[in-house]
């Protein structure tokens, strides 16, 4: 038979020492803190539910999204003609009696060709010619040669986009030539 | 009594002490066979289930023609076993016999906690046969479906109850750092749980959500309360079997406190599919739970230190034994946070090792501890096989350390070659098999210690029960007969 | 601490704030979604699975495939591929821009050069950097487009085109992410391996399938049963030791067929805000379904 177990009533429950907690187990608690808040400030990506590892931000992941489709900036060269050409093709492009001609439906414009209207701007034009049955002899400085090669395509392909839109849009390749 | 007051904390003998430590003894018998019985039947069954999951890695076709043992349904099944048909269990036995003790106050109403021990391994018995039916849930440690979790709620609180009311009408009004442990692991536990529960089984949240919440769920299981419960048992076995004070109060406070601070926040991996600041959130707590990994360590040295007595394979051998574990796998926990390293230990067996260092290395070998210096005191008997005691000790040792060492490493070499996308993958779990096989070794012996411990739990319980039976035998024979006859009474003594 | 109220005090504040953390913050961050667009297409996504997938993920939770598969793609960082398309028609003129691009594509004649069209011959930064290079080619008159190429030992292994995310998962119950990989991982297996025969074959007898795998037969899937007037059209094709004996033929039972839709529906490659990507180029589709929403393998097969 086994032992019998003697339970003593004198048995005393176990005590703890009141020894302070050593000041160095703090110091690397609040170093430990400080290294994982620096952590979670590169890799956390600030609580924010559409960022995941590798990224660390939004912008990070945005500068994998694909490429705008590249063209002619229509805007740009609104904006270009707007400030230039329309003063005096004014900015319907119905041009401007005694002034200039009008734009819209042109067959100076309109033809196939690019070579005409990319000529005109960059080289200028003067003597007796007809737009639309009308007679001009007037003379036109060369506006677009100060302007880059974009930026005049970007006219141009307003121009055309605007007021011949069954033609191509020019391309900034065929102006520079 | 005149020890300085500024260096101890001696409990003041003359605060009125109503209740015997034999007296609270016994009151907590009932409670400890049902809890820590039961405990150790479900450990045996844990092992033998665990033991056909990783024979299967050895020989795919080993019981494969059963659904009901297929490896995804024996696995989850084991670990469930050993969390809730063990650790639990046992956790809250021992809890309740130190909240009793430090609080000087005996047990009210143990049929009652005892009934709810029975409830509870009834849920544990329903949720492993819905596991191995094929109801498990999918979520990780939370497999029991949700009647069995039910029934598991239900039990938890009842038990806790009962707890909580011995605490509150204890007569020694100080807290010892044990009982802020216990206290916290009876409020842990049913919080996490109903959380779980409610969330990703009751009313599903939808998403991703769902393993955000089921690893929260598992590192407050797996890290926070086993640390809990199993260090609220080592602060009182420590300077109990070494007869030194715990250094120190303030120590103790200060890794209870950083503990279920940083430890709560533990549990998501790095590689996690979840917004980048989840997986960052938990990594640099994990990192953190260093400290209080350091102040545990410092306590458990410091305490220990210079003490001459020999374990002798006793209880005191568990539950050092149970500490390095604690200490090695809370290193292996935090490092395999850094994202270096994660990157490498990832969906490896290293998180299994961690796993198991910590659940059998650490919190079994302390509750076994606990087990052997309780039980005798409860019941006031020794234990029948004594000498079994060292032998478990021994296997318990060899055992976890020829699991989780072999599994870890293997975890390593198999990580190294994952990253590398030159390995085919077939390579990569290869080079895990030698590893496996020593890991299979060691479940083996760890099988042998815990039948070794229920050997001696079912030996103890019997010779109780042999002797109330045969006292009662006694009782009815004396009113019977005319004349006592001495020599006829029981030869074991039990004092009820 | 001096009584069991200020323990619990602590203990609440403590696991209310990794509760604040971990379960209320990913259920009002993530639990709220809704199907969103594509990057740069109005496709929405996830589109959820069909019904036979559904119930194939039943089988795959009752049978705990989720303790030796995980279902997560890890990438650990991004670079911008620029991949040449088109030659054009001045061959010299590209073959001068790709190697002033990329002096470390050798020195050879033009026609080494472009040889092998598709061909990435540069890896950039980001997007913002390949915009230059494209600018080159196409002023030389060839047609090339930058491609996103996540980085990571995942990727490289073919386990996925990029890492997952939450919306992946939007329409699952349960989630099944996964922590260990003992077996491969599955986040793209419908995308690797859509050949349901295949599947079927791999789960009866993983050995045939893959020599060494360590992965258990699930023969209770399945059913072996005489062969009635004609050999049923799913029989398993199984040779050696485990074909059927003669007169009797393998047949899936719903559960495998299940368990296989499913796989088939398992993948993660449509491009994200979170986790850009370049879509493939676009497939001859049979149908104007998008492509995540049917089980029928694609009719390119996928890149590597």
């Amino acid at each position: 038979m086994s032992a019998e177990y003697q339970n003593t009533t004198t048995e005393s429950e176990p005590a703890s020492t009141l020894t302070a907690v050593p000041v160095w187990l703090i110091v690397v608690t609040l170093l430990l803190v400080y290294w994982g808040a620096v952590f979670f400030d590169q890799h956390g990506g600030w609580f924010s539910r559409r960022v995941y590892g590798p990224y660390v931000s939004i912008p990070d992941a945005e500068r994998f999204y694909p490429l705008p489709a590249s063209g002619p900036d229509l805007k740009r060269g609104r904006a270009l003609f707007e400030s230039n050409c329309a003063l005096c093709h004014n900015t319907d492009g119905m041009g401007k009696p005694g002034q200039a001609p009008v734009l819209a439906g042109s067959e100076w414009v309109t033809t196939e060709g690019v070579n005409r209207i990319i000529r005109i701007p960059l080289v200028g034009l003067n003597g007796p010619l007809k737009v639309k049955d009308q007679d001009w002899n007037l003379s036109m400085a060369g506006m677009g040669a100060a302007y880059s090669d974009e930026d005049l395509a970007a006219v141009l392909s307003y121009i055309r986009a605007s007021w011949a839109t069954r033609h191509r849009r020019s391309r900034r390749k065929t102006s520079k030539r | 009594m005149t020890a300085p007051a500024a260096t101890s904390y001696f409990r003041s003998p003359s605060a009125p002490v109503t209740a015997t430590p034999a007296e609270i003894d016994a009151s907590s018998r009932l409670p400890m066979f049902a809890l820590v019985g039961g405990a150790a039947l479900w450990l045996v069954l844990s092992s033998l289930l665990g033991l056909i999951a990783s024979i299967k890695f050895h020989s795919p076709n080993f019981l494969a023609g059963s659904a009901w043992l297929s490896y995804g349904r024996v696995f989850p099944a084991s670990t469930n076993a050993l969390v809730y048909g063990f650790a639990i269990p046992a956790g809250l036995g021992v809890g309740l016999w130190l909240l009793a003790r430090l609080g000087r106050v005996p047990l009210t109403q143990p049929w009652l906690i005892a009934v709810a021990a029975k409830l509870w391994h009834l849920g544990v018995l329903v949720g492993l046969l819905g596991i191995l039916r094929g109801d498990s849930t999918g979520f990780e440690w939370l497999e029991m479906p949700r009647y069995a979790a039910v029934i598991l709620f239900v039990a938890f609180l009842l038990i806790a109850f009962p707890a909580f009311a011995a605490h509150h009408s204890r007569s020694e009004r100080q807290l010892y750092p044990s009982q802020w442990f216990v206290l916290a692991a009876l409020f842990w536990f049913p919080w996490i749980y109903s959380t779980a529960n409610l969330l990703l089984l009751v009313s599903p949240v939808r998403g991703v959500a769902q393993a955000a919440i089921q690893w929260w769920y598992s590192g407050n299981l797996l890290f926070v309360w086993l640390a809990l419960a199993g260090l609220g048992a080592a602060f009182y076995l420590l300077p109990k079997l070494t007869a030194r004070p715990l250094q120190s109060h303030y120590l103790a406070l200060f890794a209870f406190l950083t503990l279920i601070l940083f430890g709560t926040w533990v549990g998501i991996p790095a590689g996690a599919t979840l917004p980048a600041w989840m997986p960052t959130l938990s990594g640099v707590a994990t990192v953190s739970t260093l400290v209080p990994l350091l102040a545990i360590a410092m306590i458990a040295v410091q305490t220990v230190r210079g003490c001459r007595t020999e374990c002798a394979g006793g209880p005191l051998c568990f539950v050092k034994f149970g500490m390095s574990a604690f200490v090695l796998s809370g290193v292996m926990l935090a490092i395999s946070a850094l994202p270096e390293i994660s990157r490498v230990t990832d969906f490896t067996w290293f998180g299994t090792a961690q796993n198991q260092l910590r659940l059998y290395g650490f919190f079994a070998m302390t509750m076994f501890g606990a087990a052997y210096y309780i039980l005798p005191r409860a019941v006031g008997i020794e234990f029948p096989f004594a000498r079994l005691i060292r032998a478990h000790f021994w296997c318990g040792v060899a055992g976890s350390l020829l699991l989780t060492l072999p599994l870890a490493m293997g975890g390593v070499l198999q990580g190294f070659k994952l990253v590398n996308p030159n390995v085919a993958f077939l390579d990569v779990t290869k080079s895990a098999l030698m590893f496996l096989r020593l890991g299979t070794v060691g479940e083996l012996l760890i099988a042998l210690g815990n039948l070794l411990f229920l050997l001696n739990v079912l030996a103890v319980i019997a010779t109780c029960y042999r002797a109330v039976c045969t006292k009662a035998y006694t009782a009815i024979t004396k009113r019977l007969e005319p004349t006592p006859d001495p020599s006829k009474e029981g030869n074991a003594e039990v004092r009820v | 601490m001096k009584s069991g109220a200020l323990v619990f005090l602590v203990a609440f504040m403590a696991l209310a704030a990794s509760w604040g953390g971990f379960v209320l913050a990913p259920q009002v961050q993530l639990s709220r979604s809704v199907q969103t667009n594509a990057l740069g297409s109005s496709d929405l996504y996830p589109l959820g699975r069909p019904g036979l997938a559904k119930q194939g993920l039943e089988v795959y939770r009752a049978n705990g495939c989720v303790y030796c598969h995980s279902q997560q793609v890890v990438q650990e960082g991004t670079l911008c591929e620029i991949v040449l398309t088109e030659a054009g028609t001045n061959a010299a003129a590209a073959a001068a821009a790709v190697a002033k691009l990329n002096s470390a594509l050798g020195t050879g004649d033009a026609k080494s050069l472009l040889a092998g069209l598709p061909k990435m011959i540069l890896q950039v930064a980001d997007m913002n950097a390949a915009g230059p290079a494209l600018k080159t080619l196409e002023a030389a008159g060839a047609k090339a487009e930058a491609r996103v190429a996540p980085q990571g030992a995942d990727i490289a292994r073919g386990w996925g085109k990029r890492r997952t995310v939450a919306q992946d998962y939007l329409a699952d119950y349960p989630v099944q992410l996964g922590s260990r990989r003992i077996g491969p991982d599955l986040a793209n297996v419908g995308l690797r391996s859509p050949d349901a025969g295949w599947h079927l074959r791999h789960l009866y007898a993983p050995q045939n399938e893959v020599q060494g795998s360590l992965m258990p037969p699930y023969r209770f899937l399945f059913e072996t049963r005489k062969i009635g007037k004609e050999a049923a059209p799913d029989a398993l094709k199984v040779s050696g030791k485990l074909s059927p004996p003669p007169g009797y033929e393998i047949v899936p039972r719903p559960e495998a067929t299940a368990l296989v839709a499913y796989l088939q529906s398992l993948r993660a490659d449509m491009p994200l805000e979170e986790a850009p990507l370049t879509p493939p180029a676009a497939t001859v589709a049979s149908t104007n379904a998008p492509a995540s929403l049917t089980n029928a393998p694609t009719a390119t097969p996928a890149a590597k």
